[in-house]
């Protein structure tokens, strides 16, 4: 066919280099004017693959060839085995709620911790670092915890902000504690022990809940109409509390078990956890059609987060074509620059591209990037302490947790912040008057506490690699 | 049977029409479920065959890829019609009627195409590993135990192919949200709106499910 | 002509042929014809052919038994218990089987065209706990080894395991497995070596097959004198990447010796049994190449006679 714009003399002006950066702004463009970020990011990823094979091979080769080559991106993407435990550890969390484990965990921490300032806020914070012991992804957690939390707390005054925000911050715990499918993934991509980084994320993990308890209660100090104290339980109820928080630690003791005694490999693991936390929904009274609801919306969720994978990754793959990861690892290397002020750099890009990505998209494209960056920065070689006063080893499982915790960061990060996206979602599925913008608000504070978090993981690293030092 | 979606239907081709395709949408995506349930019992089963029996499933992982494809494909329709594909609501969320009909109709139509030209590029992934005159009629298999790789391939297109008809119902609806104007149109999810049209929803769905019951619990606690 | 190039992984000695090949290229066509090599920018490793056959890109590499059917002619290359003994033998009967007509058909299919291969090492075993280097010592144990070299260990009561390569380290620190089936950079790569108490020196139980390829119509529309530039460097490339693998294996001794780990010989008498034992492997694959209307006899026969051939230089 005879074309009406000559597809090769338009794009022969612009590089191909210009153009991924023109549609990059396209992306956001067509990103906050609502289109569904997965279809966004596949269609620029589309066009720009259209864009490099009609320069190459004319308009019409080029357009067969850019939609082949798009159209191999879902499956083989999708279908990579270490993807498959992020709908196991998706039920863990639905079945989870079924088993009552969150409402007893979420109650015992009321009971407990309830009498602070912003107190239901604190008791979902360690309600959701509890949870965060079973569930391995953060947006389940935060989904599962708007339907326990937000309610409660809207009935006793609080501030639906303060409160969607609390929830949306709370569920990104479970990424750092183990297990955590974002950690996996990035051991996975970055070929490091599995074991020793969900070992590393624990104590930072409990930082990282430690520091939000103390914003929360700082907040409601200097404003009290975010929300009061919840008191008056007695030391009987108290102790009453507890057994019903007591399966989860079954459900921790069988995850860990299995892992560090070599009944299974960590996808497996989420697995055998999920099949525990069915056992327990059954025996407390999960029928046939709570089962079918509960997996339902596994399916939904699963769903959503593999089209932001695909969709993203087809984008991804123009980026590939277009080499502007290769142009970024130049830009790198060629810096002459002390390596913290390097790596602040590096950290500071992903705030940026964090509030426009998902947090498996980010590190999928970003790390086979920054994680050569980083150990070529510290440059310790074959066991000797390098740039960054770490081992090359303890720099790959310091930085892992450093960056899954800037990935968490993005769920909470407007304009993407899935985690937002979820809480607000699931809210207005409970006709609770929340919308996405009063989450991201809302969440705004956690984001400094984040920060602070990541300044005392650099300044102490010792958090990290302590408890991976003792496995050896 | 369904999460409470705010799906306003009536008796309109249009209406009966997304129902219709709704129950292929749901049946798949609850074949999504099972898969994913199905993943978890296979994994238990390695682990505790390996352990106690030194008899693990022989190609585990090829069967689990395998079934990777079937749970991230099968529901997409299914989330598109309850408006689950996640979303930057700051600009339409502020919009109303005829205009943010608009936007509706533009950000679907920019889904139709790349989720056409991913039919036509899936359909040849597809064809790709697949020949009636090679053996299994197979020209790509797994890692491990040579699995023939189409069935899982053949998911994708076919979800997409649903996902197509969704997006046409979609458009239809928002083209006549243009034309006749309000801010009730049937056949889509509406932006946040009144708990009335979600009962309304809900008796003609009449339907009460896990979903429901679970929305009901958290409306409980919220009165 | 500037061509892009898919591989996978990072840089390392499976690929240093490819790089030396981009070097050469420039070089001596004074840089009129440049290759971009991507290391899984441009595709997931077990897509290449599909890349190569849609034209995404001009040449890539991939393995034999990433997808069988996809490349069924070349699988004899896999085949357990060949006796290939070093790289030089493996790089002489993977490009007589290459230049077979029957390959030339499959690949063309791909629209591929069969420029050289990577040689592989064979994929000698690294294990926990007390030495298996019995037949008798195979039963039982839980081995991560895919496709032929699976059925192989399968053959002789080992139980082969079915675990990724990037969790094979966590794998056999946990006890999910009790050995690997890996060449010595992988070994190296993934960290078996780190938790391993002893490695298999001479099993040789087999290796895979990891060509690289060139899109036809990219290879045709190629100027006469950048065709032969690119033919010409291929020779070049593969002595290049030999004498970068014998310095790796050169280190291997000592690497082995830091690491702890104890080199195992097997007895002649148990490898030949299990040559024996690999037998049946051999037969069943020509008899369904046959069926499958590939020239199975023949490619076995090719593969056999190259070997006695490159083995008496
Ligand atoms: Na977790
Ligand atoms: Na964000």
């Amino acid at each position: 066919m005879d074309n009406l714009i000559d597809m090769r003399a338009l794009l022969d002006g612009v590089s191909i280099f210009e153009l991924s950066l023109w549609l990059s702004g396209l992306l956001l463009l067509l990103v906050l004017i609502g289109v569904r970020v997965a279809f966004a990011a596949a269609f620029i990823g589309f066009v720009g693959l259209c864009a490099f094979f009609m320069q190459k091979q004319g308009f019409d080769r080029g357009l067969v060839t850019a939609a082949k080559l798009a159209g191999q991106v879902p499956h083989s993407k999708a279908t990579q085995y270490s993807l498959s435990l992020i709908p196991t550890f998706i039920l863990i969390g639905y079945l989870a709620y079924y088993a009552g484990l969150t409402r007893h965990l979420f109650e015992a921490a009321k009971r407990w911790i309830g009498w602070t300032p912003g107190g239901l806020g604190v008791a979902t914070v360690f309600a959701t670092a509890g949870f965060a012991a079973v569930s391995g992804a953060s947006v389940a957690t935060s989904a599962v915890f708007a339907r326990i939390a937000i309610p409660e707390m809207l009935r006793e005054g609080y501030d639906k902000r303060f409160a969607a925000g609390v929830v949306a911050a709370g569920g990104t715990l479970a990424s750092l504690i183990p297990p955590s499918a974002i950690l996996v993934i990035y051991a996975i991509i970055v070929e490091q022990s599995v074991g020793k980084l969900l070992l590393a994320g624990f104590l930072p993990g409990m930082v990282s809940a430690l520091i939000y308890g103390a914003l929360v209660i700082g907040l409601a100090r200097a404003r009290p109409s975010l929300g009061p104290a919840v008191g008056g339980f007695t030391w009987r109820q108290r102790f009453e509390s507890l057994p019903g928080a007591m399966p989860i630690l079954l459900v921790v003791f069988i995850i860990v078990y299995s892992i560090y005694f070599g009944w299974a490999t960590p996808t497996e693991a989420g697995a055998l956890g999920a099949g525990v936390v069915l056992i327990m929904a059954l025996r407390h009274g999960m029928r046939w059609r709570d089962l079918k609801g509960a997996l339902m919306e596994a399916a939904k969720l699963t769903v959503m987060i593999f089209a932001m994978i695909w969709g993203v990754l087809i984008y991804v793959r123009f980026l590939g074509f277009a080499k502007l990861p290769d142009a970024f690892a130049e830009f790198i290397t060629s810096l002459e620059m002390g390596p913290y002020l390097v790596l602040l750099m590096i950290l500071g890009a992903y705030v940026i591209l964090g509030m426009f990505m998902d947090a498996i998209g980010m590190l999928i494209l970003t790390l086979p990037i920054t994680f050569p960056a980083v150990m070529a920065l510290n440059g310790g070689i074959g066991g000797e302490v390098g740039a960054l006063g770490m081992t090359n080893e303890e720099t790959a499982i310091w930085f892992g947790i450093i960056v899954v915790k800037m990935a968490e960061l993005c769920l909470i990060t407007p304009p993407i912040g899935l985690n937002c996206f979820v809480v607000a979602g699931v809210a207005q599925d409970a006709k609770m008057d929340i919308s996405v913008q009063d989450v991201f608000r809302g969440a705004t504070p956690f984001f400094v506490a984040d920060v602070v978090t990541v300044a005392v993981l650099i300044l102490f690293p010792g958090i990290v690699l302590w408890l991976p030092g003792l496995m050896g | 049977m369904t999460t409470p979606s705010s799906v306003l239907t009536d008796g309109t081709t249009l209406s009966r029409t997304d129902r219709a395709l709704l129950k292929v949408e749901a049946a798949l995506n609850l074949a999504s479920g099972i898969t994913i349930f199905a993943l978890v019992l296979l994994a238990i089963a390695n682990v505790l065959m390996r352990k106690f029996l030194n008899l693990p499933v022989p190609g585990y992982i090829d069967w689990t890829e395998q079934f990777m494809a079937v749970f991230a494909f099968l529901g997409l329709a299914y989330v598109q019609r309850e408006g689950g594909h996640i979303r930057m609501d700051l600009l339409v969320g502020n919009l109303k009627g005829r205009v943010l009909w608009l936007f509706e109709f533009l950000s679907v139509l920019f889904m139709l195409l790349v989720v056409t030209a991913l039919i036509y590029g899936t359909w040849f992934h597809f064809m790709r590993s697949f020949d009636f005159g090679a053996p299994n009629w197979s020209t790509d298999s797994s890692i491990d135990i040579s699995l023939p790789l189409w069935p899982s391939k053949l998911a994708v297109p076919v979800a997409f192919a649903v996902l197509w008809l969704r997006l046409v119902v979609q458009l239809w609806a928002y083209g006549r949200g243009l034309r006749l104007g309000g801010d009730a149109i049937v056949g889509v999810p509406l932006p946040e709106d009144p708990a009335e049209q979600a009962s309304k929803e809900a008796a003609s769905v009449g339907a009460i499910g896990a979903g429901t019951e679970l929305a009901g619990q958290t409306r409980h606690g919220s009165d | 002509v500037e061509w892009n190039v898919s591989v996978w992984g990072t840089r390392r000695a499976f690929t240093e042929h490819v790089e030396k090949l981009a070097e050469l290229v420039e070089e001596r066509s004074d840089g009129d014809f440049t290759m971009n090599i991507s290391y899984g920018g441009l595709s997931n490793n077990r897509e290449n052919l599909d890349g190569i056959s849609i034209g995404a890109f001009e040449m890539a590499q991939f393995c034999a038994g990433y997808h069988q059917d996809k490349n069924r002619a070349i699988t004899v290359l896999e085949l357990p218990f060949l006796g290939v003994e070093n790289l030089e033998q493996e790089v002489a009967v993977s490009h007589a089987v290459y230049d077979h007509p029957a390959v030339a058909d499959e690949m063309a299919q791909w629209n591929a065209k069969m420029l050289m291969t990577s040689p592989m090492p064979q994929y000698n075993l690294v294990g926990t706990g007390a030495p298996r280097d019995t037949i008798e010592s195979f039963d039982g144990m839980r081995v991560r080894a895919t496709g032929g070299l699976g059925e192989m260990f399968a053959a002789v009561g080992a139980v082969p395991t079915s675990v990724t390569s990037s969790e094979a380290y966590n794998a056999m620190e946990a006890g999910v497995v009790d050995s690997v089936a890996f060449a010595q950079h992988a070994h190296l790569s993934f960290g078996t070596l780190d938790i391993a108490d002893w490695w298999t020196e001479n099993l040789n139980p087999g290796t895979v097959n990891c060509p690289i390829v060139v899109n036809i119509d990219a290879y045709e529309s190629l100027s006469d004198e950048n065709r032969e530039i690119l033919e010409a460097a291929v020779d070049d490339s593969i002595e290049y990447y030999l004498e970068n693998y014998a310095e790796l294996l050169r280190d291997w001794d000592a690497t082995l010796e830091e690491k702890g780990v104890e080199k195992v010989r097997v007895s002649p008498e148990e490898i030949a049994e299990l040559r024996s034992q690999a037998q049946p492997i051999h037969d069943a694959w020509i008899a369904e190449a046959s069926a499958n209307g590939l020239p199975g006899q023949e490619l076995y026969d090719l593969v056999e006679s190259t070997l006695a051939e490159a083995k008496s230089e």
